[in-house]
């Protein structure tokens, strides 16, 4: 796809998750179940309470998480040169999951405390992955990597497995698996600002080395010969990809399936370019996220983790695409 | 001679616990001609090109490009002075031919730029010298291993570098394509590039070359032009079997020895 052809579908594909993002606001259970006339706003002082203070904080988070987890999935995919990576895999996910599992458990439930403690536990769960890939002695760096991540992740998840075990079971038990099933259902401007930095460094920075990311798929030698300063390129994006996870991971619970599937999905619409995809991937992840969220809020009268619902619509488009579209997911040679 | 990459007293080993791969060798390269590396597998061809690219640093030794170390260049400088196309690239997105073409004007494009229209002009006559124009919007994972060489080819045509390495560019390859990828080389230093390919088919490096190096244990066991290196003595002593090398129709050809 040639630049003219891709900014007309870009600026459709903008307009619609701008149209989409306007339309959220009005989507929910008050006053009544799916959806709010807009004109109630200038006439009832709650729902304009509503809208200020919980749906447009709740949505922005929604559209940033679905941004970064997909920027993160697709920069992940193509410098570890694997389709199948997403952004958990260094142990982030876990690593957070298990932070929040200690301030709730042990620290304080006040939901900063569990945003500071998850953050943490995420980037320490990132270095112990990157410093045990350091010592391990065989396999090029990609597979060292995946390796200790692979080891890191189960360590972390043995231990949120323990503090489930021994939480309390009326207290401390389904607050924690409320957490883990993951949601936004909780977010604050306050939750927003907190995430925001990291967040936009990191939507920043991949959208300006995109097209280094290019250059990053290709063989090590093949990278070189083209200009790339392949560890300092490699680290700076890993850096602020993974750091904006774990940030938005401590606000939102583990949200499964979005850094995986959107990417694949925006290269079979923009091609494999990183220049075009990854835009495209972070509207796309944005919309997808906020498409499910407001599943999540209206759909029952109770709220459905969020984590639940893109793992379940997440699965179910990989598979359509596997089946009817014929994903690429093979090693090519 | 103009020489225009020169390795002197190059030692290399991976790491420390690990085996010498070059041994105090030194070796000229001819500036715009082409020069065969050959040597049988594992001898360290491969290790020599990245040295020459500056992927790999020697533990000693210096390697000179147009008579100034490596060193004193930038690595923008050097992507823009040596392009390599390798003997191997696994790629596992669907690049478009023209998208995987246009990666080769990187070197010339500041941290943050994207190509603009000058560089896709350039991409496209890179594909046209190669022949491929007609593949331009195909994935580059659903082409052939002949068409996929020419897109290596076409991506350090678009680079625009005066040294070319290829590792094995004919590796793999049926004899159509192979004929295909040698007289692209043949052409392009007609135009005054200087390439520097391996093999370990003799054949091809007489087809294509003007200049050859004999590898042997990780150090140069001969080189100059084709009646100096490719001889039925040098031949058997580095392939460790009988080969014959023979004259038919003015053209050297080299033959293992089934007598």
């Amino acid at each position: 796809m040639r630049k003219k052809e891709f900014s007309r579908i870009f600026g459709l594909l903008g307009l619609g998750i701008l149209i989409l993002l306007l339309g959220s606001v009005f989507i929910g259970r008050y006053p009544e179940p799916y959806w709010m006339p807009p004109g109630l706003l200038s006439k009832d002082q709650l729902a304009r309470q509503l809208v200020l203070n919980l749906r447009l904080p709740r949505l922005l988070t929604a559209f940033l998480l679905g941004m970064i987890l997909s920027a993160t999935g697709a920069v992940l995919q193509m410098i570890f040169r694997n389709p199948l990576v997403e952004p958990g895999f260094l142990g982030v996910s876990q690593g957070a999951a298990f932070g929040a599992a200690v301030s709730i458990l042990w620290l304080h439930r006040h939901p900063l405390v569990i945003e500071l403690s998850a953050t943490f536990f995420g980037l320490l769960a990132l270095i112990t992955s990157y410093l045990l890939s350091t010592r391990i002695r065989y396999g090029g760096w990609v597979l060292r990597l995946i390796l200790s991540g692979v080891a890191v992740s189960a360590l972390f998840s043995a231990g949120v497995g323990v503090l489930k075990y021994i939480a309390d079971p009326l207290t401390e038990l389904p607050e924690l698996t409320f957490w883990l099933l993951g949601g936004l259902y909780s977010v604050t401007w306050r939750d927003l600002l907190f995430v925001l930095p990291f967040a936009l460094t990191g939507i920043v920075v991949v959208y300006a080395m995109r097209w280094r990311v290019n250059l990053l798929s290709l063989n090590d030698d093949a990278a070189f010969s083209l200009g790339a300063s392949l560890t300092r390129e490699r680290v700076i994006l890993l850096l602020v990809t993974i750091s904006a996870t774990a940030a938005l991971t401590a606000i939102s619970g583990v949200i499964g399936w979005v850094g995986l599937i959107i990417p694949h999905i925006s290269r079979r619409l923009f091609g494999a370019s990183a220049e075009k995809s990854i835009p495209a991937a972070m509207l796309l992840g944005g919309g997808f996220t906020v498409i499910a969220d407001d599943l999540a809020r209206t759909l029952l009268a109770g709220e459905i983790p969020l984590g639940i619902l893109t793992s379940a619509i997440g699965a179910g488009l990989f598979i359509y695409l596997m089946i009817s579209m014929g994903i690429k997911v093979r090693r090519d040679g | 001679m103009d020489k225009i990459l020169a390795l002197e007293n190059i030692h290399f080993r991976y790491s420390q616990d690990d085996p010498v791969v070059l041994t105090d060798l030194s070796l000229d390269i001819p500036a715009g001609k082409i020069t065969a590396i050959l040597g049988p597998n594992g001898t360290g061809k491969t290790t020599l090109l990245h040295i020459l690219l500056g992927l790999l640093k020697p533990f000693e030794g210096e390697v000179k490009v147009s008579g100034k170390s490596h060193r004193e260049y930038s690595k923008r400088d050097l992507s823009q002075m040596i392009g390599l196309v390798p003997q191997f690239e696994s790629i596992p997105f669907n690049f478009s031919v023209f998208e995987y073409v246009l990666l080769g004007r990187s070197p010339y494009l500041k941290p943050f730029q994207l190509p603009g229209e000058e560089d896709v002009r350039i991409t496209d006559s890179a594909l046209e010298a190669a022949g491929i124009s007609h593949l331009s919007e195909k994935p580059v994972t659903e082409i052939s291993g002949g068409e996929r060489q020419l897109v290596h080819i076409s991506r350090v045509l678009a680079q625009q570098t005066r040294i070319l390495l290829l590792d094995e560019p004919t590796a793999h390859l049926d004899l159509e394509n192979q004929n295909r990828i040698l007289k692209l080389l043949k052409r392009m230093s007609s135009e005054g590039i200087t390439a520097v390919m391996t093999t370990h088919d003799p054949n091809a490096a007489i087809f294509a070359a003007n200049h050859f190096v004999l590898m042997n244990q990780g150090n140069i066991a001969a080189q100059g032009d084709l009646s100096q290196v490719i001889t039925a003595e040098n031949l058997s002593l580095i392939y460790r079997t009988p080969i014959r090398v023979e004259q038919t129709n003015g053209y050297t050809m080299v033959v293992m020895d089934n007598s």
